[in-house]
């Protein structure tokens, strides 16, 4: 076995003139930092190709008017000048806005509040939990198929359900009141396996022996909850709201095949609109214009939410 | 015996075979041998593939080539289309829906016909219906050659009719409007029956806009002429059956009904009397599980001048030199008398040809009116008039349009809020127009 090539343990840390103590730095053969390389280059690879290749082009295809077979000509900002007065385009972000700010919230509560029952050491709780983990791992599409049929005005299993309480259901997926929150439960319902899961590996990994001193302090089970579970499971709470806002924003699927978009716009989302400017209205400088405003909103969104990690995120109590 | 392997030898391992990896994957994209005759259709079915096959059967037989079909399904063929056109992988022929071609035709996308056909004296473009060579051509020049060519026709529901005590609806007499809502609303008065079907989308209104004398395009002018009196009066008799008679199934969500095959799910559960739809269907109406035929489509205040629609095979503008040659010598095979006689026996639609159209024989009894109609001896028909962004005007009317069909709004609020956008969408149209002439 090779002899250790460095005593970082036994070293003295050191400070940097303007930044905080460091240990020293480790000292890495060429041959382990070409074999890092080499187990990060499929990531890196794909990252350049499929993320930010795709992000640079939609900048430079923002700024062309371009309808795929004609060549390209370049317009400079009137792409962007376009999206002012597009009425379309401001009701499909105000849609998914509308979308993003009520199922995300919603999403987390039930995932928490899920996550908090299966923590609760029920019996048989491996089959609770793949049960309740199936709609995540099921396709979009084919849940929303099996939506649509549920929402059927007349013969739909929702209003019959609702129907033996007395309520005369809508009619949901045509209405241009309760398309949205249809398109909203369902993804609710879609989506709440994530959160439980992520939260569930959070809440396990809280020390038991701070709920002990907790209840030897005499705290109730609300505010053991609001000082000990809470505060620890931040970081899990971050990473589902970062990752299910940014997915929100990106809603397109579910609306595809439920509403059409419809009626009229009601449930058309940014992301259905720019396939639509793209792909069948020919408009690949505009659509391009629209996805790079739905770039700046989520790196905007996440870096507020990065900020507020520093106040409301902890690792430790 | 073993022996231990080390890192640096796993590693170059590794890379030796990602590399040998890479040129096989690579040396199996490189497409079909020069020489072949490729094109692309739409394909949603079994039924459909085995026509297809047959056509590839059929080309290489005659050409003495190998032949090599690409195949999608039909609601995913544009998107690829586009995709294959842009990045140079389209094949020699492709097929195209005819409200597509003025849309690729003024992008450049294909190349004009005309002079393949002036040199070519074996060609014969009289033996196509009239219909079908305007749907084919754009701004003056040929951009394609058909395959099928049809009028909307009226489904009716024999047993059902027979049932109630109604008669047959003639052959050959279209049915004025308002017998038909008459006989729509009578037929709607039991529970779970309907007398009517259709999709509340433009592709179907625009039938009974025609027959009422409207349009939605008007080819002199940059404003498009939905919102005059013969339009509205169609959209108002055609929401009314939706709205105020109950004369039809009711609408479920959007998605569905919006579909082309919305109509053809409710007319085979049996219980619509009449479905408005074009011969195309004859095949899944066959299926039925009771007696059904057709009639000519009621007659409007302007006569019976239903939508008359048909597909075309284009050539791309990128095929040239000696492959120009080859897809011409295909396209004129896959669109030849004895390849539609293929796609009409097979009961697909209404071939594109004269000299083919005795292939596509009954049931139903009355098939051969598509024929007459087409000829203009039994009630008539109106090619299909689109414009070169129809994309956009269809997408704008879908979104729009079923609010009236719900009855969220009235169809006169609902046609005034959209023309401010389709007559910019008209004006767009007009200036790609000119620009291509």
């Amino acid at each position: 076995m090779a002899a250790p090539t460095h005593t970082a343990a036994t070293a003295a840390p050191r400070r940097t003139p303007h930044g905080p103590l460091r240990g020293p730095r480790p000292r890495r053969h060429g041959s382990e930092t070409l074999a890092a390389w080499l187990f990060l280059l499929p990531s890196l690879a794909g990252f350049l190709v499929f993320t930010a290749g795709p992000v640079i082009a939609a900048g430079v295809i923002s700024l062309l008017d371009w309808n795929l077979f004609s060549p390209p000509r370049f317009i400079g900002l009137d792409n962007f000048a376009r999206l002012g007065p597009d009425d379309t385009f401001w009701s499909a972000l105000g849609n998914t806005a509308y979308f993003t700010f009520v199922s995300v919230p919603l999403t987390l509560l039930v995932s928490l509040g899920l996550a908090l029952l299966l923590n609760q050491g029920l019996r048989r709780m491996a089959v609770f939990r793949s049960l309740l983990l199936l709609p995540y791992a099921t396709i979009t599409v084919a849940v929303a198929f099996v939506w649509v049929w549920l929402y059927i005005p007349h013969d739909g299993l929702v209003n019959a359900v609702l129907g033996v309480f007395g309520i005369d259901g809508p009619a949901w997926l045509i209405s241009d009141d309760w398309a949205m929150p249809a398109l909203i439960v369902m993804s609710v319902w879609k989506s709440f396996g994530f959160g439980m899961v992520i939260f569930l590996a959070g809440l396990q990994a809280i020390p038991q022996q701070l709920y002990e001193a907790a209840k030897v302090d005499g705290a109730s089970p609300w505010r053991t909850f609001r000082e000990v579970t809470l505060p620890l499971l931040s970081p899990s709470v971050f990473f589902t709201v970062v990752t299910s806002i940014i997915g929100s924003f990106q809603v397109f699927d579910q609306a595809l095949v439920m509403t059409d978009g419809g009626p009229g716009t009601s449930t058309t989302t940014l992301v259905m609109y720019i396939y639509r400017t793209g792909f069948e209205n020919y408009e690949q400088g505009y659509a391009a214009a629209q996805s790079m405003v739905l770039f700046a909103f989520i790196v905007v969104i996440t870096a507020a939410q990065f900020l507020l990690q520093r106040r409301l995120v902890h690792y430790d109590l | 015996m073993s022996s231990s392997l080390s890192r640096r030898a796993l590693l170059k391992g590794a890379a030796l075979g990602g590399l040998a990896t890479t040129g096989a994957l690579s040396g199996c994209s490189s497409g079909p041998p020069p020489g072949t005759a490729t094109w692309s259709m739409w394909s949603s079915s079994p039924e459909e593939q085995r026509v297809w096959t047959d056509f590839g059967h059929y080309v290489e037989r005659r050409m003495h080539i190998r032949s090599a079909s690409t195949l999608t399904p039909s609601d995913g063929y544009p998107t690829k289309l586009d995709l294959q056109l842009v990045s140079g992988t389209a094949s020699m022929v492709t097929a195209l829906n005819g409200w597509l071609i003025p849309t690729y035709a003024s992008r450049g996308a294909h190349r004009p016909l005309d002079d393949l056909i002036a040199a070519d004296p074996d060609f014969d473009p009289d033996d196509f219906y009239p219909a079908i060579r305007s749907i084919s051509s754009f701004a003056g020049h040929t951009y394609a050659i058909g395959f099928d060519v049809a009028p909307t026709v009226l489904y009716y529901n024999k047993t059902l009719l027979e049932r109630n005590g109604v008669d047959p609806p003639s052959p050959t007499e279209p049915m004025s409007w308002d017998t038909f809502r008459r006989l729509a609303i009578e037929l709607s008065k039991r529970k779970g029956q309907y007398g009517f079907t259709c999709s509340p989308t433009i592709d179907d209104l625009v039938s009974w806009i025609y027959c009422a004398g409207g349009n939605v395009v008007d080819g002199d002018r940059d404003t498009s002429p939905l919102d005059a009196p013969e339009a509205m009066q169609a959209i108002h008799y055609v929401v009314d059956l939706f709205t105020k008679d109950r004369a039809t199934p009711p609408i479920d969500n959007l998605v569905t009904q919006n579909a082309s095959g919305a109509a053809l799910a409710n007319f085979l559960q049996g219980n619509v009397a009449f479905m408005q739809n074009g011969p195309w269907q004859v095949l899944n109406v066959r299926k039925a599980s009771f007696e059904w035929d057709i009639v000519p489509f009621p007659a409007g205040p302007a006569g019976s001048k239903p939508r008359v629609s048909g597909s075309s095979f284009a050539i791309p503008s990128g095929v040239k030199g000696d492959d120009l040659d080859l897809a011409w010598r295909l396209l004129k095979t896959l669109t030849s008398t004895g390849a539609l006689d293929i796609y009409a026996r097979a009961g697909r639609n209404n071939p594109a040809r004269l000299s083919a159209a005795s292939a596509f024989e009954p049931p139903p009894e009355n098939l051969g009116i598509v024929q007459r109609i087409l000829k203009g001896e039994v009630a008539g028909g109106h090619p299909f008039d689109v414009t070169t962004n129809w994309n956009r005007v269809r997408l704008l009317l879908a979104q729009d349009l079923p609010r009236a069909f719900l009855g969220q709004k009235s169809a006169g609020d609902t046609i005034d809020g959209v023309m401010p956008r389709l007559n910019a969408l008209m004006r767009q149209h007009r200036d790609a127009v000119r620009q291509a002439t």
